[in-house]
């Protein structure tokens, strides 16, 4: 327990504070919130209203710049549009198929790394603090650093079967495993951060009660199951919505890694978007398919919580 | 002497976990110490056979002789680099500052108070997070070029915030939630709500926002797109957006190599320190 504070402290200020008398009149809650939390809902309500106002005019508008700007109004033919197109629901089928991948791999090495470092005895600790650097690098950086590490002509594929004496290429971003490997890269990013946590939850589970599975003779999966597994679950839920969201918004990690290649067999919805807007510039289609994405993202963050927040939730 | 040994399949699993964390990092950064022959050799080199600091003299504008006499030509990115090295150390630490005395008392107040329109607020903080870059930076440019902001720090610092302010705050309030009930106690005692918050709140979830205080310097420190967008090119460019010069116009892998090492000491040395205090913190 932190001490409370001291009135005969060092600080003269906290000290008068202390020495002064009850405020006499105190705020409501209400009012302590509003003046705490309204500069900052306008704040957000600007950055979240006006980009979000701003696309919907967009999306229900075909804007051209050649020969002069010219913005028609459409209607909801942009939307349409979207439903209609291919493109959008291979992008759809890629972007949920990397976002499971990466909220598996990134929970899985999760708990992998947390169970690895918990067992370590004192003089070992040192070894937590290399685990989580990954964590530090930007998706940025972590997409050069897998483009490299998986090209076959750069990559550890080529230099492993060549020290093994083979001619040729093993190249590791394909066409049908991209988003996979893309996933594995993701995973290594985030996974660190994930196994922290978990690892401040594990530390915090009495001792004891290993003691007890180990009088019940339990097996170590069951102690893993009964005993390890309880206490993380909450930290798990909040982890699959941080990186379910994250996933969904990926850019720049596939900008750097990949650019939506090879082919366009790893063209995610955000990489299509990317494509329509900003190098075809036809900002009114953009806009009604991020609409889609959106949707996608506050969907799915919602179906995690039915099925899963609402039992994890604390009182 | 340990007196009792690890099981094999710890030291095992260890050595896999260490494998993971370093290879795809080594990999690249190995780059930055080899020559540009070495680089395109076939098939690739595991490591640096002579290593050299060229390219971290090129990056910062100087030229680079190696003992055999060979000139490695100072970059002509080195400017950018180096505006983009000080900005984003700049605007990173403002954009933490500003986060954290924002977010601070507004994530206190979600989670330990009761009052009207709790839950409509709350929804429209966590809607920012969901938020894809992709489909405001339009918006964001247009208002940007209206209102002068493209190319200034200050427009960046913004649109960071937007980033920062969200995930934090989301954070936060699960951890505050999870103090124990100490504020009854002080309001009998007859403390104000600030005094409650300043002196006795913030101390005992010290580790909790310190660690809320690193991930947010994290994001900031590390965003692309915006900066991509909004400021490359100018006096504003920040490290990120600076790097891509080496990525995309002229493909430089020892300087790209070079100045990604740079971008990742400071995170590194943060992720560093954090790391003791993660273990006390318990968010969830």
């Amino acid at each position: 327990m932190p001490s409370l504070p001291q009135t005969a402290g060092a600080d003269p200020a906290a000290a008068a504070a202390a020495a002064r008398p009850p405020r006499r009149k105190e705020l409501s809650n209400l009012q302590f919130a509003l003046v705490v939390t309204v500069p900052v809902l306008l704040f957000l309500l600007v950055v979240v209203a006006y980009p979000l106002g701003y696309a919907l005019y967009l999306s229900f508008h075909e804007i051209r710049f050649f020969g002069g700007y010219s913005a028609e109004f459409v209607g909801l033919a942009n939307y349409k549009a979207a439903l209609a197109d291919p493109k959008f629901w291979r992008s759809l089928g890629l972007s949920l198929r990397f976002t499971v991948e990466t909220v598996v791999l990134t929970i899985g090495i999760g708990l992998a790394l947390a169970l690895v470092l918990r067992d370590l005895k004192p003089r070992w600790r040192w070894l937590r603090a290399m685990i989580i650097l990954p964590w530090a690098v930007s998706p940025y950086g972590a997409g050069i650093f897998f483009a490299y590490f998986g090209r076959g002509q750069t990559g550890i594929g080529t230099a492993l079967i060549s020290a093994f004496g083979f001619d040729g290429t093993l190249n590791l971003i394909t066409q049908a495993a991209v988003i996979e490997y893309l996933a594995l890269g993701a995973a290594w990013n985030m996974a660190p951060l994930v196994a922290f946590f978990l690892l401040a939850n594990m530390l915090t589970t009495p001792k004891r009660l290993y003691d007890l599975a180990k009088i019940d003779r339990m097996r170590s999966y069951e102690t893993f199951w009964h005993v390890t597994l309880p206490p993380l679950r909450f930290t798990l839920f909040v982890f699959t919505c941080i990186s379910t969201v994250l996933a969904l918004k990926t850019f720049d990690y596939i900008f750097t890694e990949t650019q939506g290649g090879p082919g366009n067999s790893s063209t995610v919805l955000t990489y299509l978007l990317y494509q329509i807007s900003f190098v075809n510039l036809d900002l009114g289609y953009g806009a009604a398919m991020s609409f889609f994405l959106l949707a996608l993202i506050l969907g799915t963050t919602g179906l995690i919580y039915a099925l899963w927040g609402r039992r994890e939730e604390r009182k | 002497m340990s007196r009792s040994r690890y099981p094999v399949w710890l030291i095992l699993a260890v050595a896999v976990a260490l494998l993971w964390t370093f290879l795809p990092m080594y990999w690249v950064v190995k780059y930055a110490f080899m020559t540009k022959s070495e680089i395109a050799r076939f098939p690739p080199e595991l490591y640096p056979h002579a290593p050299q600091l060229a390219a971290f003299y090129n990056i910062f504008g100087f030229d680079y002789t190696a003992a055999d006499g060979t000139v490695f030509p100072a970059s002509g990115q080195a400017n950018q680099i180096m505006l983009g090295l000080r900005n984003s150390l700049l605007v990173s630490a403002i954009v933490t500052i500003v986060t954290m005395v924002v977010v601070l008392p507004l994530a206190y107040v979600f989670a330990r108070m009761d009052f009207p329109f709790k839950g409509k607020m709350l929804a429209a903080v966590l809607l920012s997070v969901s938020l894809p870059p992709v489909s405001t930076l339009i918006p964001f440019y247009t208002l940007y070029v209206q209102l002068g902001l493209v190319g200034t720090l200050g427009g960046l610092v913004i649109i960071t915030l937007t980033i920062t302010i969200p995930i934090v705050a989301w954070l936060l309030i699960g951890f505050f939630k999870n103090l124990p009930p100490i504020e009854a106690m002080g309001r009998i005692d007859g403390f104000s709500r600030l005094y409650i918050f300043v002196r006795i709140i913030v101390p005992m979830a010290k580790s909790g926002i310190l660690v809320a205080g690193v991930i947010g310097f994290l994001f900031s420190w590390n965003e692309y797109v915006y900066a991509q967008v909004l400021v490359t090119g100018s006096d504003a460019v920040t490290l990120p957006a600076a790097m891509s010069g080496f990525l995309f116009q002229v493909p430089e892998p020892a300087q790209l190599a070079a100045s990604l090492f740079l971008s990742l000491l400071p995170p590194f040395f943060i992720a560093f320190f954090l790391q003791k205090h993660v273990a006390e913190m318990n968010f969830a």
